[in-house]
């Protein structure tokens, strides 16, 4: 059974929960605060100087508002198909690029690694509207695909996994290449194994940068019907009508999803550390 | 290298056809007769800014209603989100899917305008005049270009709302309340002064309306460049910084946009605020406690006049319907029943006599909608609709920092003029 | 036997070259194109040479933008290169409860901005919490200006960066650290190294291509903040609009209907020199560590 080495002493453990609770208490404040003005009934303050941060009146009223206002389900059902496209696309694309930047060697990698690295750097803010003319020369406007299209390979998730490739050991890779194995075999043999942990992250930042996003959905989608769960959401904010403590729920909502990929695929980043550990 | 050779003949193709299909393409701006004569009939669609799902129902009903009265046309509705609208009226006219019909304030409508993509509904519409109060047409009618480029469709104006307790906890009445900036700084200063600083009367920069209502000149008459660096304009605005030198407002004000002060009134810590004629109705959902106890009043000197409009696209492939549905949506009928649902005005001249909006229930939203009503008489577009986005930051900035006691209130006028201009012909 | 054929690696990096050059290069290319012309999001644009970029020269709140730039990355890059680290270190180990504070810390990555200001406006501002409670410890006899001060402003941001990068690094790093051989550090605690010093030789080393690939990400994202700027200062940009980073003013010219694209284009090309810079620095640091 390994447990780490050497089971931590009671003291360690104490300082360790300490800091934990600490930074525990500085991170999770707007979390909490949303999660309470969600639950607050129509008679209480939300916006007073000293809000109470436990409701007084609990109820779940405003979460059925919300699936009342806004098809909860089905923007949840468009967003999962963008942030699932452009998951797919993550993990394929970034992964097989950023083997062949880390581990062959072929002219111009350092050209295309540059190139990678150099559109990090540029700011999206004035590209946004030839974005959308090229998705619309593309025929792909008002579609879903449209919406996970440009994000389906992100740069820096190709950079990520260069940078996790270059992390393995180049024994490893040497002993496969003496085998006489090939680009694929390296790749599904050697490195695949060895990158799960940030494999993981490419794939919770490509799903939360995708169920998050806002202004490209909007602007790609022209029928409210294929609207994602963020963009929908914004219908709680109307003109003559915010209610603040509906708007947290709605958020509350588009959070959860959230929560429950990270609680899941953040076991594997400690895949090297855990391995063999039957229970946790 | 061959890498960087390889790279300089990609660049220059990639070049090439980006000058070629060049980008942001052309507005496809087809200058076919302006007539909207036809049979009313086919496809048309209508676009809205967050009316759903408040105002889902009505919407239906009105639209049932047109397509009962014309057999054959089929409307389709679209309601964008609140946020992020002008981005996406804006991908919408670039790539030219604009709607048939389409909600849009003044200041949207101006440049889609310039580029020639919204019908001319006066010329299209020989009657708008005789319909629709002045007020309203003249807001959709732009410096240097011939024109009405909307039917005018919902008005409002701001009210001044009083924390009636937090006033007479501090000597003050709600029910008198100040008439102009100087009484308003002296009331502020008794709130700052009981009040040990915990509470305050005023939580607002001036902004270009109040310069307007003090007499100042925005802007030129051909629209060509602001002229707001006035003496005057200066004056108000030392006014404003001797109040917060002296701690009438908020250190936060420097920082705030126009909705910050009405966020410091909800949160009962500022006395003053002003809104539109339905204020206290939101105000209820958001601190119950405190709506009852608002007072309502007429603003102080000229009432700004709020707009909203319906244009139609140029390019729409169905003018005739397009035309119909814009009138028919904003129609007398229509207007009104919209205002019940919600206090916004018509901007028709039918409802000019309707009693409705000249009896209160008795409540203090109820007289907020009375007094909002008759102070749209007077009111007027304050804020020039030339001004975008961009100089409203850049105003707001200046403005704080003059208020703030860094720079002179003259100077700051006159680095927001030249930015302005520098931002208006870019 | 497909062994070495020229053409797998571009097999394989394909696809993301053709997203590179479709999604970045493309726009990037306009963006270069548009610099040079008055270009409007409506409706055309002319030639106008070097106009773009000598206006920016004589922008002086450009000057303030790349002042703010040039702090921000001074304090971010250190702080934000360590603390998640050790955060990482933290919450590796194996402890009941864990999964339930690892996710905890990663939720200011996804808080909603709007809740974000509210939160921060509460501890920063006037009658705030932070000066609540230096005024109950009398340690300022009136409220300091967080929010509404220059350069205060300037820091209360890099603190919320900082806030919220916490937990988006501390995940890189937790994905790196699965990979430093536990072998390693059970061999450094047998030969009875601190913990101190098995930070130094084992662990630092072990997560050293993360770490420069991290504090490149840090010094982009420190040279292009936004939000944290918008956010607090409710968009304004401080009194005189000398708190604004230059994305900020890149998107106050590009936005809306008349904005100034051409402008715009030329900031963010003046933007993407600036920040080669400290990157290729760092790239060079890091091949002399390696």
């Amino acid at each position: 059974m390994a447990r780490g080495f050497g089971t931590p002493s009671t003291g360690e453990k104490t300082v360790r929960y300490l800091l934990l609770v600490l930074v525990l208490l500085i991170t999770v404040g707007p979390f909490l605060w949303q999660l309470s003005t969600s639950l607050k009934g129509p008679g209480e303050d939300v916006y007073a100087r000293t809000p109470s941060f436990l409701p007084s009146d609990l109820t779940f009223a405003n979460y059925a508002k919300v699936a009342d206002t806004v098809p909860v389900w089905t923007y949840a059902a468009n967003s999962l198909v963008v942030a699932a496209i452009a998951v797919v696309g993550n993990a394929v694309g970034a992964t097989l690029a950023g083997f062949a930047l880390a581990r062959l060697r072929f002219r111009g990698v350092r050209l295309v690694l540059g190139l990678f690295l150099a559109t990090l750097v540029l700011p999206g803010e004035v590209t946004i509207v030839s974005q959308y003319v090229t998705v619309r020369s593309l025929g792909l406007t008002d579609t879903l695909t449209g919406v996970a299209l440009p994000g389906a390979i992100a740069m820096l998730n190709v950079l990520l996994m260069r940078t996790a490739f270059a992390a393995v050991p180049p024994e490893l890779d040497a002993a496969a290449l003496v085998d006489g194995a090939n680009a694929w075999q390296r790749l599904v043999h050697v490195g695949l194994p060895n990158v799960r942990g940030m494999l993981s992250v490419v794939v919770i930042f490509t799903f939360i940068g995708a169920w998050d996003d806002f202004l490209w959905p909007l602007i790609v989608l022209s029928d409210p019907g294929k609207y994602t769960l963020t963009v929908g959401l914004q219908y709680l904010n109307g003109t003559f009508s915010a209610n603040p403590r509906v708007i947290a729920a709605g958020t509350m909502i588009a959070f959860l999803p959230i929560v429950a990929v990270f609680a899941t695929l953040q076991r594997f980043f400690f895949r090297g550390v855990e391995e063999g550990a039957v229970k946790g | 290298m061959r890498s960087t050779h390889w790279a300089r003949t990609t660049l220059a193709a990639i070049a090439a056809a980006t000058l070629a299909g060049c980008g942001l393409g052309d507005p496809n701006s087809s200058d076919g007769p302006v007539s909207a004569t036809g049979e009313v009939k086919g496809k048309v669609s209508i676009q809205t800014w967050a009316l759903k799902p408040k105002f889902t129902d009505y919407m239906d009903g009105v639209i049932d209603a047109f397509e009962k009265k014309y057999p054959g046309v089929q409307v389709e509705w679209l309601d964008q989100p609140g946020e992020g609208y002008s981005e996406k009226v804006l991908s919408q006219a670039a790539g030219g899917t604009l709607p048939d019909v389409v909600n849009l304030p003044p200041d949207f409508a101006l440049p889609l305008a310039g580029q020639s993509m919204l019908l001319d509904v006066a010329e299209a519409d020989p009657k708008l005049a005789d319909d629709y109060v002045e007020g309203g047409i003249d807001a959709y009618r732009f410096a240097g270009q011939d024109g009405a480029y909307g039917y005018p469709w919902y008005l409002n104006t701001d009210v001044n709302y009083w924390n009636s307790e937090l006033l007479g906890k501090y000597g003050l009445d709600a029910r008198k309340p100040p008439g102009d900036l100087d009484e308003l700084i002296a009331q502020a200063r008794t709130v700052k002064e009981k009040s040990g600083g915990a509470a305050y009367l005023m939580s607002r920069k001036p902004g270009l309306g109040d310069l307007a209502d003090a007499g100042v000149k925005i802007m030129a008459d051909d629209g060509k460049s602001f002229t707001f660096n006035t003496p005057e304009a200066a004056a108000v605005l030392d006014k404003y910084r001797s109040a917060f030198k002296d701690g009438l407002l908020p250190k936060d004000v420097l920082t705030e946009t126009y909705a910050g002060n009405a966020k410091l009134f909800n949160a009962g810590t500022v006395a003053w605020t002003t809104g539109g004629g339905n204020y206290i109705t939101s105000l209820a959902t958001d601190n119950p406690t405190l709506a009852p106890k608002v007072v309502p009043s007429a603003a102080m000197g000229t009432p700004p006049l709020y707009v909203q409009g319906l244009s139609v696209a140029k390019n729409s492939k169905n003018r005739a319907a397009a035309v119909a549905l814009a009138r028919w949506v904003t129609n007398a009928e229509n207007q009104a029943a919209f205002a019940r649902l919600t206090s916004i005005f018509p901007s028709t001249k039918a409802s000019a006599t309707d009693p409705f909006f000249n009896q209160s229930d008795g409540g203090n939203a109820g007289n907020a909608k009375v007094i909002a009503f008759t102070s749209l008489a007077k009111a007027r577009i304050l804020q020039p609709v030339e001004v975008n986005d961009a100089m409203k930051t850049v105003v707001n900035q200046q403005i704080a920092l003059a208020i703030s006691g860094e720079t002179g209130s003259k100077q700051a006028l006159d680095t927001a003029v030249s930015r302005c201009n520098q931002l208006l012909k870019g | 036997m497909t062994h070495r054929r020229w053409f797998t690696p571009w097999l394989l990096a394909g696809p993301a070259v053709i997203w590179l050059a479709v999604f970045n290069l493309w726009p990037a290319v306009n963006t270069v194109i548009l610099s040079f012309t008055n270009a409007k999001p409506l409706g055309g644009g002319h030639f106008t040479g070097l106009a773009n970029y000598r206006r920016a020269l004589s922008d002086d709140q450009l000057v303030d933008a790349l002042v703010n730039s040039i702090v921000y990355l001074a304090v971010c890059l250190p702080l934000l290169t360590l603390l998640p680290l050790l955060l990482a270190l933290l919450v590796e180990r194996k402890l009941p409860g864990i999964t339930f504070f690892r996710t905890a810390f990663y939720t200011p990555v996804v808080a909603s901005a709007v809740v974000v200001a509210l939160i921060w406006g509460w501890v920063l501002d006037d009658r705030g919490l932070l000066n609540g409670l230096l005024g109950q410890f009398g340690l300022t006899d009136r409220p300091v200006s967080f929010l509404t001060d220059r350069w205060l402003l300037l820091f209360s941001a890099i603190a919320l960066t900082t806030w919220k990068g916490l937990g988006y690094y501390m995940v890189i790093y937790l994905s790196a650290l699965g990979n430093v051989g536990r072998e390693l550090h059970e061999a450094a605690a047998v030969d009875g190294a601190s913990a101190l010093r098995r930070f130094w030789h084992v662990t630092i080393p072990g997560v050293r291509p993360t770490m420069l690939l991290i504090s490149v990400l840090i010094s982009v994202s420190a040279l292009r903040v936004f939000s944290e700027l918008y956010v607090l200062s409710n968009g304004t940009g401080g009194p005189g609009g000398r708190d604004m980073s230059v994305v900020m003013l890149i998107q106050m010219y590009s936005r809306g209907f008349s904005g100034h694209i051409g402008y715009a284009s030329a900031l963010s090309l003046l933007l993407f020199v600036i920040t080669i810079g400290p990157m290729l620095l760092l790239a060079r640091l890091g091949r002399k560590a390696a």
